[in-house]
């Protein structure tokens, strides 16, 4: 299913990417998979089983917060919204997160023999 | 959430996961229905890429963390269920689990409260025992070698000395069964321990109620008649009144005032001895006991010493300091001139500083190595049962091939069902291991009891305490992975399609029979050494019973009688208690139906005292220069116990106070003396150098006898008459007339003994025939328990094979049917099943006899009379073992010769 202009996440960047969309107001996990594919203009994909594992996972740590509402079709649907600590946290992982890629293209910055 | 409420939330939970899930699942086919897909095609395609929607929902559950409690309860049901659909199976496994972890619970609280234990007393590791505690009585011979008794004078000039102990506290080592009486009441049975007014504050118990002994009260003789109660003792005679505090207490002929009562739980520092009451040392006089010289003596050493050693002192310099005082202070007890014997004695004498925190133990020493042993032959009998366990459930492991698979499929871990697997298995283990705790609790008082049997229980704590908590848990818990780990590995380790299709994991079973096969092997092994061992002490046994004790052990009773609140006038020459054993003895002789009596320092198994012996003009051999046993008795002595005179005469009433000294020497002592004569008339004294050399007169010689006990070598031993020995000696012996009524003879003999003085107590009546047992009653259980799980362990080893064969005759139902229709004869396929089973047997016969061979003499020790490599024993056990396999393997063998062909085909 893997397009080339696809490619997979690194360990630990969906769930900034999760907390990053969550954190532009509350959200349930459908639109949540469709908005990452759209703000990377389609590159990521996410997959249900990587998904829902991950809000879950974010929801155990108190990042996240849930509650039932209905949504734009009238359906019940579970939205996700920031915690104060998930705030917090996001802030701290974007900084860290700034801070890694300035770092690794600042290395890899330049052509490689031997690499096309 | 913390994880209590969610275990209730669960179901809510489990209900907005699914609809989250399908509004997801929903909206996706909603967008693609308006991208124009027709929704069949886009219910289709949405199938497809949302994948595993259990495998999402279990991923989603696991992110939540603190699983583990929701699956363990989820596990612990389903595998209730599992276990209760095949009630045979659980039924077998838990009994064998529930034998196999009692009796290794049992025999661990009697190893626990024999050696582990440590005394309920304060910071017990600091204590130290001087000697190790194996000695038992008084000597008053100047100290050499490993010196485990200390004299009253040695305690105190040691205490004067600064050392390395912050206190010590002696207490002595014979603890009485003497008689008291509370406020005039009737005399009743007390055990008295006498202790150093130091011995409370060392051991740091305090007092439950009152005060204990004081220091002051441990000064000059007979200063301290103050009595301190064990908690038991005042409950039983007070009932917890506090009142009992300034009750006079009268023991033997003295007053004691009650002043207190020691902390529940603690029953003095001997294990298996249960002090009621602590009197100071300052009272020894006042106890009646012959023999017995008293404290004033210097080299009197009858005493145990505990110190407490000082906050960061080693037990090495401890060690070191106290043999240099030691030595010291015992050189200035033989006198300005000693002998160069005595002074080399002391050259040789030593203290072994041993840890005191567990208390003093006999019972640890004479009990060590078969507790050991019988700790092992458990601990080997569980492993067979842990064996026999994983086979069913590799078994079962097949038959739920499908089940697991299925599971699988469905999107379950490997290790989310190996750890449901292992919760079936530790379900059996606990439920075991509850039943063998219930069991245990009995069994090990009953152990107890056979082991050391007598008319009163040994009293030992046997209640569980952490430790044993612990061993039982750490037992049941490594039980349930020794059965359950190999057996979930196999059953999660398939091939999915076959496994779907058949119900059968084509891949493991071929490994799985390759386990079950190496198991059985295992358990032939062990079974053949448990039955070579239970072999080797059945037949050690059998050798000790036909042992020729030199005595007629039928028809005889031995009462012990109580002199000590009679009150009776003792002192070396006092003839009157002779005199009233004589009229004893005469009363009871004429009770119809008694052929003889007499009273005895000694009879059998029970004690002993002992010196060399010198007879004039014979010199010293080595032979001679043993020890001789001696014994006072009666003249009706030799009739009562059936010891044959061989030549010469027995005591008779000539035998006066006055007359010459006489003495009875048995065989051995009078080879080893007179090879090839005579001893009669020939005279001997007592002592390495007697004072009165030739003072004793040998009358005559009687066959040999066991002393001590059934196992030992021949010894020399004479005996003296009571009338040139005075004193009051327990051991009443009573010969009767075959066929007599013995209850009658009982009551009568009580009767005279009233009459003649009501003051002596008659404390029990037993049989000579029981003193014999009861000195084998350690061979005797070890037999009985090795033999009880020698058979137990091949049993188990039996329905393995049987299980094995079964299984593998049912799935070759179609291939026996099909050689039984080309014409094979049924003894041929007889022997294609028996084939493999035989192999097993040998395999394991090969694997196990080495073992044994190799392992027994660990037994030596315990054994009578018999190598470890007893051909007998380990020829009976190797044909017990390959019989029972045999016709345990021969049962399905022979369904497999009754095959019906035409149904055998019929069924593929």
């Amino acid at each position: 299913m893997k397009t080339d202009d696809r490619f997979d996440l690194p360990q630990g960047t969906l769930d900034l990417l999760i907390m990053r969309v969550v954190a532009l107001g509350p959200i349930h996990g459908y639109a949540i998979a469709q908005r990452i594919q759209q703000m990377s203009r389609e590159a990521l994909q996410v997959q249900q089983g990587s998904l829902y594992p991950a809000l879950h996972r974010l929801e155990y740590k108190k990042l996240l917060n849930s509650n039932w509402q209905p949504s734009e079709t009238g359906r019940e649907a579970k939205f996700y919204e920031l915690t104060a600590k998930g705030r917090a946290h996001l802030k701290a992982e974007t900084e860290n997160w700034k801070r890694l890629t300035d770092v690794v293209s600042l290395i890899l910055k330049g052509t490689l023999e031997g690499i096309s | 959430m913390s994880w209590v409420p969610r275990l209730f939330v669960r179901k809510r939970m489990e209900i907005d996961l699914d609809k989250e899930l399908q509004f997801h699942f929903e909206s996706q086919i909603a967008d693609k229905v308006r991208s124009g897909i027709p929704e069949s095609e886009a219910r289709r395609l949405t199938r497809i890429e949302f994948g595993g929607i259990e495998q999402i929902k279990e991923d989603c559950r696991e992110s939540r963390g603190t699983l583990w409690i929701e699956s363990i309860v989820q596990d612990v049901r389903y595998g209730v269920r599992q276990l209760r659909k095949s009630p045979g199976f659980t039924f077998v496994a838990i009994v064998s689990l529930a034998l196999g972890i009692g009796a290794n619970t049992a025999i661990f609280t009697l190893l626990n409260a024999i050696m582990l234990r440590p005394l309920p007393v304060q910071n017990p590791g600091e204590l130290l025992l001087f000697g190790n505690g194996i000695a038992q009585g008084s000597t008053e011979s100047v100290p050499d070698g490993s010196t485990r008794l200390f004299s009253y004078s040695f305690f105190h000039d040691f205490r004067q000395k600064d050392t390395s102990f912050s206190g010590i506290a002696a207490v002595d080592s014979t603890q009485f069964a003497t008689k008291a009486s509370i406020g005039g009441a009737a005399y009743q049975t007390t055990h008295v321990n006498l202790v150093s007014g130091s011995y409370f504050s060392v051991l740091g118990v305090p007092a439950f109620l009152g005060r204990t002994i004081e220091e002051s009260e441990d000064g000059a003789p007979g200063d301290g008649a103050i009595a301190v109660a064990s908690y038991s003792w005042f409950q039983r005679h007070f009932n917890g009144d506090p009142s009992a505090l300034g009750k006079v207490i009268r023991i033997q002929s003295h007053d004691y005032t009650l002043v207190g009562v020691a902390k529940p739980g603690f029953y003095g520092v001997t294990v298996g001895q249960s002090t009621d009451l602590w009197i100071p040392l300052s009272m020894e006089k006042a106890f009646s006991r012959p023999g017995w010289n008293g404290l004033g003596t210097k080299l009197f050493q009858s005493l145990y010493l505990i110190g407490r050693l000082k906050p960061g002192v080693t037990a090495d310099q401890a060690s070191a300091e106290t043999n240099l005082l030691f030595k010291q202070i015992v050189r200035d007890y033989i006198g300005p001139q000693p002998s160069q014997k005595h002074l080399a004695d002391i050259a040789h004498a030593s203290i072994q500083l041993t840890r005191g925190g567990c208390g003093i133990s006999f019972l640890g020493f004479a009990f060590s190595l078969p507790l050991k042993i019988l700790m092992a032959i458990v601990a080997l009998v569980l492993l067979i049962a842990c064996a026999n366990i994983a086979n069913m459930l590799l078994a079962r492991g097949v038959a739920r091939t499908r089940e697991v698979a299925m599971r699988m499929a469905l999107g379950a871990t490997r290790r989310r069902i190996v750890f449901q697997l292992l919760t079936e298995s530790a379900l059996l283990a606990f439920l075991g291991a509850a039943a063998g705790v219930a069991l245990a609790w009995k069994a090990s008082a009953m152990l107890l009891n056979m082991a050391i049997p007598g008319p009163d229980q040994v009293p030992l704590n046997l209640a569980p305490d952490f430790r044993v908590l612990a061993f039982t848990l750490g037992v049941t818990v490594l039980t349930a992975l020794l059965f359950g780990a190999l057996p979930a590995f196999r059953a999660t380790d398939l091939e999915f399609t076959p496994a779907l299709k058949d119900g059968r994991g084509s891949s493991s079973a071929s490994s799985r029979g390759a386990l079950t096969r190496s198991l059985i092997v295992g358990q032939v092994a062990l079974s053949v050494l448990l039955l070579v061992v239970a072999g080797l002490f059945i037949r050690s046994l059998i050798h000790l019973y036909d042992v020729d004790t030199g005595f007629d052990k039928h028809n005889v009773f031995v009462f012990t009688l109580d002199s000590s609140t009679a009150n009776l006038p003792h002192g070396p020459d006092e003839i009157r208690s002779v005199h009233l054993q004589e009229q004893i003895e005469d009363q009871v002789r004429a009770i119809p139906g008694v052929q003889s009596d007499s009273f005895a320092f000694f009879a059998f198994n029970d004690g002993g005292w002992g010196d060399q012996v010198l007879f004039q003009g014979i010199p010293r051999t080595p032979a001679n220069g043993e020890p001789v046993s001696f014994n006072i008795t009666g003249k009706g002595f030799y009739d009562a116990m059936g010891i044959p005179l061989i030549e010469g005469r027995v005591f008779n009433s000539e035998d006066r106070q006055n007359s010459p000294r006489v003495a009875i020497i048995n065989q051995t002592m009078a080879r080893h003396f007179f090879p090839n004569s005579s001893p009669i008339g020939h005279r001997f004294a007592i002592g390495e150098t007697p004072d009165h050399p030739g003072e004793i007169e040998v009358i005559g010689v009687v066959k040999d006898a066991k002393y001590f006990t059934l196992n030992e070598g021949p010894q020399m031993a004479a005996y003296f008459p009571c009338t040139q020995n005075p004193g009051f000696y327990g051991n009443f012996l009573v010969r009767y007339a075959p066929g007599t009524n013995r209850q009658e003879i009982i009551s009568r003999a009580r009767h005279a003994i009233t009459e003649i003085n009501s003051n002596i107590l008659v404390d029990n009546v037993s049989s000579l025939e029981e003193q014999v047992d009861r000195s084998i009653a350690m061979q005797s259980l070890i037999a009985r328990i090795s033999g009880f799980f020698g058979i137990l362990a091949v049993l188990l080893a039996c329905m393995g094979i049987y299980g094995l064969l079964s299984y593998s005759v049912a799935r070759r139902t179609s291939e026996l049917g099909i050689r039984l229709a080309l014409g094979a004869q049924s003894h041929t396929l007889l022997w294609l099943v028996l084939r493999e089973s035989i192999l097993l047997l040998v395999l394991g016969l090969a694997v196990g006899i080495p073992i044994a061979l190799s392992s027994t003499h660990i037994l030596k020790s315990l054994l009578y009379q018999l190598s470890p490599l007893d051909p007998m024993a380990i020829s009976v056990a190797i044909a017990a073992v390959a019989l029972m396999m045999i016709a345990a393997a021969w049962l399905p063998a022979r369904r497999a010769t009754r095959v019906d062909p035409l149904q055998a085909l019929r069924a593929e």
